[in-house]
C-alpha cells in the first residue's frame, strides 16, 4: 500500500493481475474469518499479498472445482468465472502458444446490444464508430416467425484481407493474433474499410456525443459532460487520450481488437464480461480443456463467409 | 511476461461498488474511477445479479479489482445519465408573469427559495400562493392522537351515527376546528394533508427520509407512489393473496404489496405471461442467463403468451399471440382442464393450515378447501364453524377479568375465533389456519353441498365452477388461440411436479381486468404448489436496514425526537372505505376508491384537478415523470398547468424533466451515481440481499448549501432537511434521531440503515458481517479519495454512527461489496426456496368479496374469473367504433422508460422508435415500412399531445412492418418522443437553453391511449388492483406528409 495512484497511469505493481489470481484464495482464507472478531483483524495489505502467482492459482482453481462441485442450481459456476480462470492459465503460457478465438452461441444472444454499448464505454467509440453491432433479423412469416440476432466483432482473420490493403503498414496482425491498427502509422485513406469482407472497420471524424448540446452555468453543460468522453483509453495497451490528436484515435481507422489490454491484464474483453445471455465466449483455443475449445468442437459451430478463405477467430453457434 | 500497460482500471481502489438505477433491477455496478471520473461501468461481482454465483462474499476487496460482472446496455450508459450536459445545476423558479409550462425560469437562491416555498406569498404576480408553514398546521402529536382516534369511530359507526358522532367531534375539538380542512368531514384529516408528496422512482433509504419527512415530520397523509404505472394490479393481488387471518378481530389483514416471480435459474417449464426478461422485467442482466442456458442445457421450454414477438418468444418452444386483455381466459381453461383431468397437486391444495402444510413439509398453503357460503349462486363469506353447530360460544372471564368468548367443539377443542371450516371426508372439520399447534386440516377438495340449511361450495369448487363457464374450446376462442395448445400448455405445465410455473408481470396487469388475471394465473400455479419450491414461485427477502429485527445498532423508525400523528383520508382514497367515510353519498363516488390498492399514481392530479377528496395545496413530485409516463397523461397536463388547481407545485430532478417543466420551483438532485439508497431485491432473487448505492462520483463544480450550519451537496436531502429546518420538523435537526443525535446530514440516515445491515438481524451480533480488515479500510479511503469533503469525510461517517470502531468497520466490509448478498447455497434448501413465504395463499378471498366497488356498489368478486377487458369506469364496455387497431407498448432493452433520453450511446443505437405493425395491416391500410403516420383514438381523435402552453405536439411517427406481432395489433416501445428533459428550447434569466433534437425524437403514443369516458380526466383503471391501463384502447393510423 505504498503507491498513491492519484494519477491514472501510474502503475500497478502486478496488483490488477494478481488480484485476479488471489480473489479464489482470498475467498478460502475469508471463510474462516468468524463474524464478530474483534475490530482489528491483525491483517495488513502486505498479509493479502504474500501468496506466490503458482500458490494464487492454485488456490484460484480449488474455490472453482469448489463451486463446480456446488450443484445447488443449473448454473454450477458462471461462464465467466471459468473463462477468467482458463484466462489466467493461458496467461501463464508464452505468447506464441496461446490462440485467442472468440466463439458467438447465437441461441443464447438476446439482442440486447449490451455488448455494443460495453465496447462504446470500455474504447470510448464516438458516434459513427461501433467495433461490435448486433443485427436483429426476423425470420419467417406470421404466425410462424422468430428473430435471430447476431454479434459481429472483427472477425481477427488469419488471412486478413484488411492488413494488405494498408499503404503505410499502420495495419497488421500482432503477435497475440489480433489484427491491430497503429494509430501514430495510420493516414486515415480508410482502404482497410473498404477491403474488410465484414463490415469491421470504421472510422473516427473525432464526434463527441455530447458537443453542440448546451453551456456550462446554470445545467452542466457540454464541456463539463464531455469529461468521460474524453477519459483516458488504453486500446492496444497505450493510453490514449483522446485530446491529444497525436497518438489519439481522431482521425484513423478503428476495429475490435479483443479488448487485449484487458486480456493481458487477466480480464475477458468487455463485451464477454458484460454479456447477460452468456453468449459470447474468449479464450485459448490451444488449451483442450477450455471452454471455448468443447465449444468449437460442437456439430452446430460455423464461420462467417468460410469461403473467402479469411480464417476467421470468430466462432458461432446457431 | 508482463502486459504493455497494467490497467489502472483493475486496481480496487480505482472502484467503487454501487447499484444502477437506469431502471429498477437493481443490478450490482461497479464504478472504475481515473481521476474521480467515472470511466467504466461494470457488474459489481459480488453481485448476484450479474454473475450466478457471484464471488464469494468473503472474497477481500482487494482481490476484485480485476473481475467484473455482466451488464446490460442501459447499465453501461448511466455515466451519461450523470454526466448529462442538460443536469440542471442551480434551483429554478417559474419567471412571475409567465405562465406554467411557459419553459421561462429565472435561477434563485437555494435558500431563498426555501423561504418562499415555506411562507408563501405573493410568488409569481398572481396573488396570495399559501407556503408550507400554512399547511403545517396540527403539530400536536397528542391532539393528533386524540381527533384520529375520534375520526376512526366515526369511520366504524353505522351511517345513522355518523352526524352526531361528526356533531360530537365538533364539540369535542372546538378549539382546535382550525386545522381540519373541513370541520363537517373531520375523515378528512387536518390541513398538513393538503401537502401531497408523489414519487415515481423511490427507493428505500430516501424512501425512509420521505415516510420521516411527510408523516411523522409534517403530519401528512399523503406520500403517494407510483405503483400502478408499473404493475400495480401485480401487486395488489399479491397482497390480497397474502391477507393473513387475524384471530383477534376476526378479519383477513397484514396482506403484503408484493408479488411472486419464477425461480427461474431451475424452472423446468415456464409460461410466460406479458413479461419480456430480455428487454424489460427485473430485468436483463439476472434474468437472461438463467434462461438462455436452461434453454441450451435442455433444463427448460417455455411458452410465451404475448402479441407481440417479444425477444424473450424469439426462443419459445410456443409463441402464442394471445389477443390482448384475454390473457385470463387462457388462464381459466387451463384451470378447468387441469381440475377435469385431475392433474392438481392433491397433497398441497388438501392442506387446509399451517399444520397440515407442515406435516406436509411445505412451507405455505391455500385454503382451496375452506367451505365459502353461497347465497342466490354468489359466494360470499366463509362459513364459520358455529353457523353449523361445529362449536358452541363460550362467554370466559380470563384472569385479568377481560370478558373473552372461546368457541367449543363437541370434543374439547377450544378455538379462540369462530373457526373455518372444511370437509374431510365429508365429515365438517374447523380449521385453525396459523397455529401450527393446531389439529392438522386434511380437507376435501371439490365440494359442493348444504349444511345446516346454507349452501356451501369448497374455495375450489367455487374456481373451478368460474373455470366451467365456458369449454376449453370457447375459452380458446376468446383469447384467439388454439384449443390444442391449450391443452398441450396444460399437460406440460403439470408434467414438471412443482419445478413448472406461470410468470406473470406487466402483461396481464396493466389492463381494467388486471387483478383478476393475476389472480388466475397464481391460482394456476397454486394448483401444482409451486408455491415456495426451487423452479417455482419465490418471493423476495432483503436485510433489515431499520434495526427492527435485531433491535439495533439504530432502531431508526424508534429514533427521534417527537412525530407527528398524520391522520384522514388519503388522496387516492386507498386507506379508507367509501361507505364508511363521510364523503358517502350514494353510487357512483364522484371519484374511484381503492380500499384494495395503494400508490394509484394515475387517480394523482386528477384527484387534485377535481379537488376529491379535498384541495392539494402544495404538491411535491420527487424522480416523476407523471405527466409522460401515464397512459392518457395530456389529461394530467392541463391540471399542472392550471394554478388554481393546484397553487404550488415542487419538483425535485435532475433535469428540467416533462413533470418539472409544469413546477413552480426545482431543486436539481443528484444522479442514482451520486447518492444513497437501498435498492432492496425482487421476487425472481432467491437469495436474502440488500444492495445499498452510495455516492461514487461527485460532478465537478457541483453547488453545495448550507442546512442545520452543515455543508451538503445540492440535493433531495439538501430540500427536505431545509424544509425541516425551517418549520421545526421533528424527526429532524440537531437531536433528529434523539437527544444529541443529529440528523443533519444525508450519512446520518444512510450510514445507520447500511451499519444495520452490517450489523445483521441478531441481537447478539452473531448475524453480522466481518470487520474490514486494514486493507479493506484503505481500499475504502482510497477509492473515495476523489470525493469532495461534502460528500466524503471518514470522521463524519464514522460519527454517523457512533464512532464504534467495530460497527464500521463492520459497515465498510459491506459498502466495499456494495451491499450484502446472503451465501449462494443459502438460495434454496433442497427441493425448497432458501427464504420461503411460509403462510396462507388466498384462493378465495373474503376480503375482497366484501368489499364494495365505489362506482358501481356492487360486491367484488372473491375468486378468480375472467372478466372482459377494456371496461369504463361504470362497468360498461367501451366501443369506439372506426379505430380498430389494438395498441400496446412495448420496452427496449436499450431504453428507459422516461430517463433514459440522456444516454447518448442508447440514442445512438435506435435514434427513434418506430410502431410496429404486422405486415397483414401494412397491406390492408397501404403503409410501407418507414411511412410517418398519426396515431388517433377516440379519446384523442387530433392524435396531439396539448402541452397547454400553445404547443399542440403531434403523435407522429414511423410504422415498422413486421410479421412478429399479431395482426390487428399495434405496439411501440416507451421512452422516445419527449417533450422536455432537454426535447425543448427553455430560457433561464433570458438566455435560451438550446434542446437537443436527439432528445425529441420517435413517438410517444400515451396520449392516444383511452381516457376514461365516465371520469373524463383520466385514464382507463383496473379499479380492484389499481392498475393505469396502457393496453386497452383502439386507435388508428393516418399517413402523413
Amino acid at each position: 500500500m505504498t503507491r498513491q495512484p492519484t494519477i491514472p497511469l501510474t502503475p500497478v505493481s502486478r496488483r490488477g493481475l494478481l488480484g485476479a489470481l488471489v480473489a479464489g484464495a482470498g475467498a478460502l482464507a475469508a471463510a474462516s474469518v468468524q463474524a464478530g472478531l474483534p475490530a482489528s483483524t491483525g491483517k495488513s495489505a502486505d498479509t493479502i499479498d504474500v501468496l506466490s502467482p503458482e500458490e494464487a492459482l492454485a488456490a484460484y482453481e480449488a474455490e472453482i472445482a469448489r463451486l463446480r462441485a456446488t450443484k445447488v442450481s443449473g448454473t454450477p459456476l458462471d461462464h465467466l468465472e471459468r473463462m477468467r480462470a482458463e484466462l489466467l492459465r493461458a496467461l501463464a503460457k508464452p505468447v506464441a502458444e496461446r490462440r485467442w478465438v472468440m466463439v458467438i452461441d447465437l441461441r443464447a444472444c438476446v439482442g440486447c446490444h449490451g455488448c455494443t454499448i460495453a465496447c462504446v464505454a470500455e474504447n470510448k467509440l464516438p458516434p459513427g464508430v461501433v467495433y461490435r453491432p448486433v443485427i436483429d433479423e426476423e425470420i419467417g412469416r406470421y404466425p410462424n416467425v422468430t428473430r435471430r440476432f447476431i454479434p459481429r466483432p472483427c472477425m481477427q482473420c488469419d488471412n486478413p484481407p484488411c492488413t494488405g490493403v494498408c499503404p503505410v503498414s499502420a495495419t497488421f496482425t500482432n503477435e497475440h493474433g489480433v489484427v491491430e491498427v497503429d494509430y501514430e502509422q495510420c493516414i486515415g485513406c480508410r482502404a482497410c474499410i473498404a477491403a474488410c469482407p465484414y463490415g469491421a472497420r470504421t472510422f473516427d471524424f473525432g464526434y463527441t456525443y455530447t458537443a453542440d448540446t448546451t453551456d456550462p452555468g446554470v445545467m452542466f453543460g457540454a464541456d463539463q459532460a464531455a469529461t468521460y468522453e474524453t477519459v483516458t483509453t488504453f486500446e492496444y495497451g497505450k493510453a490514449h487520450a483522446r485530446r491529444n490528436l497525436h497518438d489519439s484515435p481522431v482521425g484513423n481507422v478503428r476495429k475490435c481488437h479483443f479488448c487485449m489490454h484487458r486480456v493481458l491484464n487477466g480480464q475477458l474483453p468487455a463485451c464477454v464480461t458484460t454479456c447477460i445471455g452468456r453468449a459470447t465466449f474468449f479464450g485459448d483455443a490451444n488449451d483442450p480443456d477450455s471452454l471455448v475449445s468443447e465449444l468449437i468442437a460442437k456439430p452446430n459451430v460455423m464461420r462467417l463467409k468460410e469461403d473467402l478463405g479469411t480464417e476467421p477467430r470468430v466462432y458461432y453457434l446457431q | 511476461e508482463a502486459p504493455a500497460l497494467e490497467l489502472p482500471l483493475v486496481d480496487a481502489a480505482n472502484s467503487i461498488q454501487t447499484v444502477c438505477l437506469q431502471c429498477n433491477t437493481g443490478c450490482g455496478l461497479k464504478v472504475k474511477l481515473i481521476d474521480g471520473v467515472a470511466a467504466k461501468l461494470e457488474g459489481n461481482p459480488y453481485s448476484p445479479w450479474t454473475m450466478e454465483p457471484p464471488l464469494p462474499f468473503s472474497t477481500p476487496i482487494s482481490a476484485s479489482g480485476s473481475i467484473d460482472g455482466a451488464l446490460c446496455p442501459k447499465g453501461h450508459a448511466g455515466i451519461q445519465t450523470a454526466y448529462d450536459p442538460y443536469r440542471l445545476m442551480r434551483v429554478l423558479k417559474r419567471k412571475p408573469g409567465t405562465p406554467r409550462g411557459g419553459g421561462q425560469w429565472i435561477t434563485i437562491d437555494f435558500d431563498q427559495a426555501i423561504t418562499e416555498i415555506v411562507e408563501g406569498g405573493d410568488l409569481f404576480g398572481e396573488g396570495p400562493v399559501e407556503g408550507l408553514r400554512a399547511l403545517y398546521a396540527l403539530k400536536d402529536a397528542k391532539l393528533a392522537k386524540e381527533m384520529a382516534n375520534a375520526v376512526n369511530a366515526i369511520l366504524a359507526a353505522r351511517p345513522e351515527e355518523k352526524p352526531a358522532l361528526v356533531e360530537q367531534f365538533k364539540r369535542d375539538f372546538a378549539d382546535h376546528l382550525d386545522v381540519l380542512i373541513d370541520p363537517d368531514h373531520p375523515d378528512l384529516g387536518p390541513k398538513n394533508n393538503q401537502f401531497a408528496f408523489v414519487w415515481g422512482r423511490l427507493k428505500n433509504g430516501r424512501g425512509d427520509l420521505v415516510q420521516r419527512f411527510v408523516k411523522k415530520g409534517f403530519g401528512s397523509v399523503n406520500a403517494n407512489g407510483h405503483t400502478t404505472v408499473c404493475q400495480g394490479s401485480l401487486y395488489f393481488t399479491g397482497k390480497a393473496m397474502s391477507e393473513q387471518f387475524d384471530p383477534k378481530t376476526g378479519k383477513f389483514s397484514g396482506g403484503q404489496k408484493f408479488y411472486w416471480q419464477a425461480d427461474l435459474g431451475n424452472a423446468e417449464f415456464v409460461i410466460f405471461v406479458g413479461t419480456n426478461h430480455f428487454e424489460a422485467n427485473y430485468g436483463p442482466t439476472p434474468q437472461s442467463p438463467r434462461i438462455t442456458q436452461g434453454v441450451i442445457n435442455s433444463r427448460l421450454r417455455y411458452v410465451v403468451l404475448d402479441p407481440r414477438l417479444s425477444k424473450l418468444a424469439s426462443k419459445a418452444w410456443k409463441w402464442l399471440p394471445i389477443k390482448p386483455g384475454t390473457d385470463a381466459a387462457f388462464a381459466m381453461a387451463m384451470i378447468r382442464w387441469i381440475i377435469e383431468q385431475q392433474r392438481y397437486n392433491t397433497r398441497f391444495l388438501a392442506a387446509a393450515n399451517k399444520a397440515a402444510a407442515a406435516a406436509n413439509g411445505e412451507p405455505s398453503w391455500t385454503n382451496a378447501t375452506w367451505l365459502v357460503k353461497v347465497k342466490d349462486g354468489v359466494p360470499g363469506k366463509f362459513l364459520r364453524a358455529s353457523e353449523i353447530g361445529l362449536t358452541t360460544v363460550v362467554e370466559e372471564t380470563d384472569a385479568e377479568g377481560k370478558k373473552t368468548k372461546a368457541y367449543v367443539t363437541a370434543d374439547g377443542t377450544r378455538f379462540s375465533f369462530d373457526p373455518f371450516v372444511a370437509l374431510v371426508n365429508g365429515v365438517p372439520t374447523p380449521i385453525d389456519p396459523n397455529d401450527p399447534e393446531a389439529a392438522p386440516v386434511i380437507g376435501d377438495l371439490l365440494v359442493d353441498t348444504e349444511l345446516n340449511g346454507i349452501a356451501v361450495k369448497s374455495s375450489l369448487q367455487v374456481i373451478y365452477e368460474a373455470a366451467s363457464t365456458h369449454t376449453i374450446e370457447e375459452w380458446a376462442a376468446i383469447a384467439d388461440v388454439k384449443a390444442e395448445d391449450i391443452i398441450e400448455i396444460a399437460y406440460e405445465f403439470t408434467s414438471h411436479g412443482t419445478r413448472a410455473v406461470a410468470d406473470i408481470h406487466r402483461g396481464p396487469s396493466q389492463h381494467t381486468n388486471g387483478f383478476y388475471t393475476n389472480f388466475a394465473f397464481y391460482t394456476l400455479n397454486a394448483l401444482i404448489g409451486n408455491f415456495d419450491h426451487r423452479g417455482g414461485l419465490i418471493k423476495p427477502t432483503t436485510y433489515d436496514r431499520l434495526g427492527t429485527k435485531a433491535k439495533g445498532p439504530f432502531e431508526v423508525e424508534k429514533m427521534t425526537n417527537g412525530a407527528n400523528v398524520p391522520f384522514g383520508i388519503d388522496l387516492l382514497r386507498t386507506n379508507t372505505a367509501y361507505e364508511k367515510s363521510t364523503l358517502f353519498n350514494g353510487y357512483p363516488a364522484r371519484r374511484p376508491w381503492f380500499p384494495l390498492a395503494t400508490d394509484v399514481y394515475q387517480e394523482d392530479i386528477p384527484s387534485m384537478g377535481d379537488a376529491y377528496p379535498y384541495q392539494i395545496k402544495v404538491a411535491m413530485f420527487y424522480m416523476s415523470a407523471i405527466n409522460y409516463a401515464l397512459p392518457a397523461a395530456q389529461t394530467t397536463i392541463e391540471i399542472l398547468a392550471d394554478p388554481k388547481k393546484i397553487p404550488l407545485i415542487i419538483t425535485s430532478d435532475v433535469m428540467v424533466g416533462e413533470t418539472s417543466t409544469y413546477a413552480d420551483y426545482i431543486f436539481p438532485d443528484l444522479s442514482f451515481l451520486e447518492r444513497w439508497e437501498f435498492h432492496g431485491s425482487h421476487p425472481s432473487v432467491p437469495w436474502k440481499v440488500e444492495n445499498i448505492r452510495q455516492p461514487a462520483i461527485s460532478l465537478p463544480n457541483w453547488p453545495t448549501v448550507k442546512v442545520f450550519g452543515e455543508e451538503i451537496p445540492l440535493s433531495f436531502e439538501a430540500l427536505v432537511l431545509a424544509i425541516a429546518e425551517r418549520l421545526e420538523l421533528p424527526g429532524f435537526g440537531p437531536n433528529g434521531f434523539g437527544e444529541g443525535i443529529p440528523f443533519t446530514r444525508p450519512e446520518h440516515l444512510y450510514l445507520k440503515l447500511a451499519a444495520n445491515i452490517a450489523f445483521g438481524e441478531k441481537e447478539d451480533g452473531s448475524d453480522g458481517v466481518p470487520p474490514a480488515d486494514y486493507a479493506e479500510l484503505e481500499v475504502f479511503r482510497r477509492a473515495r479519495r476523489f470525493l469532495p469533503p461534502s460528500v466524503f469525510d471518514e470522521a463524519k461517517w464514522r460519527a454517523a454512527i457512533g464512532n464504534d470502531e467495530q460497527l464500521w468497520r463492520q459497515t465498510v466490509y459491506v459498502l466495499n461489496r456494495g451491499g450484502r448478498y446472503q451465501a449462494y447455497e443459502k438460495g434454496w434448501k433442497g427441493d425448497l426456496a432458501g427464504n420461503p413465504y411460509a403462510k396462507q395463499i388466498n384462493l378465495y378471498q373474503e376480503k375482497t368479496a366484501t368489499t364494495i366497488n365505489s362506482m358501481t356498489g356492487d360486491h367484488l368478486i372473491g375468486y378468480p374469473t375472467y372478466i372482459p377487458a377494456g371496461l369504463a369506469a361504470d362497468g360498461t364496455p367501451i366501443v369506439d367504433e372506426g379505430y380498430d387497431l389494438h395498441l400496446v407498448t412495448y420496452k427496449e432493452a436499450m431504453m428507459a422508460k422516461a430517463r433514459g433520453i440522456a444516454d447518448y450511446w442508447l440514442l445512438a443505437l435506435m435514434p427513434e422508435n418506430a410502431i410496429l405493425i404486422n405486415r397483414l395491416d401494412a397491406e390492408r391500410l397501404g403503409l410501407r415500412n418507414g411511412d410517418r403516420v398519426r396515431i388517433s383514438s377516440a379519446s384523442n381523435p387530433d392524435g396531439v399531445w396539448d402541452l397547454q402552453n400553445g404547443t399542440r405536439k403531434p403523435m407522429i411517427g414511423k410504422v415498422k412492418v413486421i410479421e412478429g406481432i399479431r395482426p390487428g395489433v399495434i405496439s411501440f416501445p416507451l421512452g422516445w418522443g419527449h417533450f422536455a428533459s432537454g426535447a425543448s428550447d427553455i430560457v433561464i434569466d433570458g438566455v435560451t437553453i438550446p434542446a437537443d433534437p436527439r432528445r425529441a425524437a420517435g413517438i410517444h403514443a400515451n396520449a392516444a391511449m383511452r381516457v376514461d369516458p365516465v371520469l373524463g380526466n383520466v385514464t382507463l383503471s383496473d379499479l380492484v388492483g389499481g392498475s393505469a391501463v396502457f393496453y386497452d384502447t383502439k386507435v388508428k393510423l393516418e399517413r402523413v406528409g
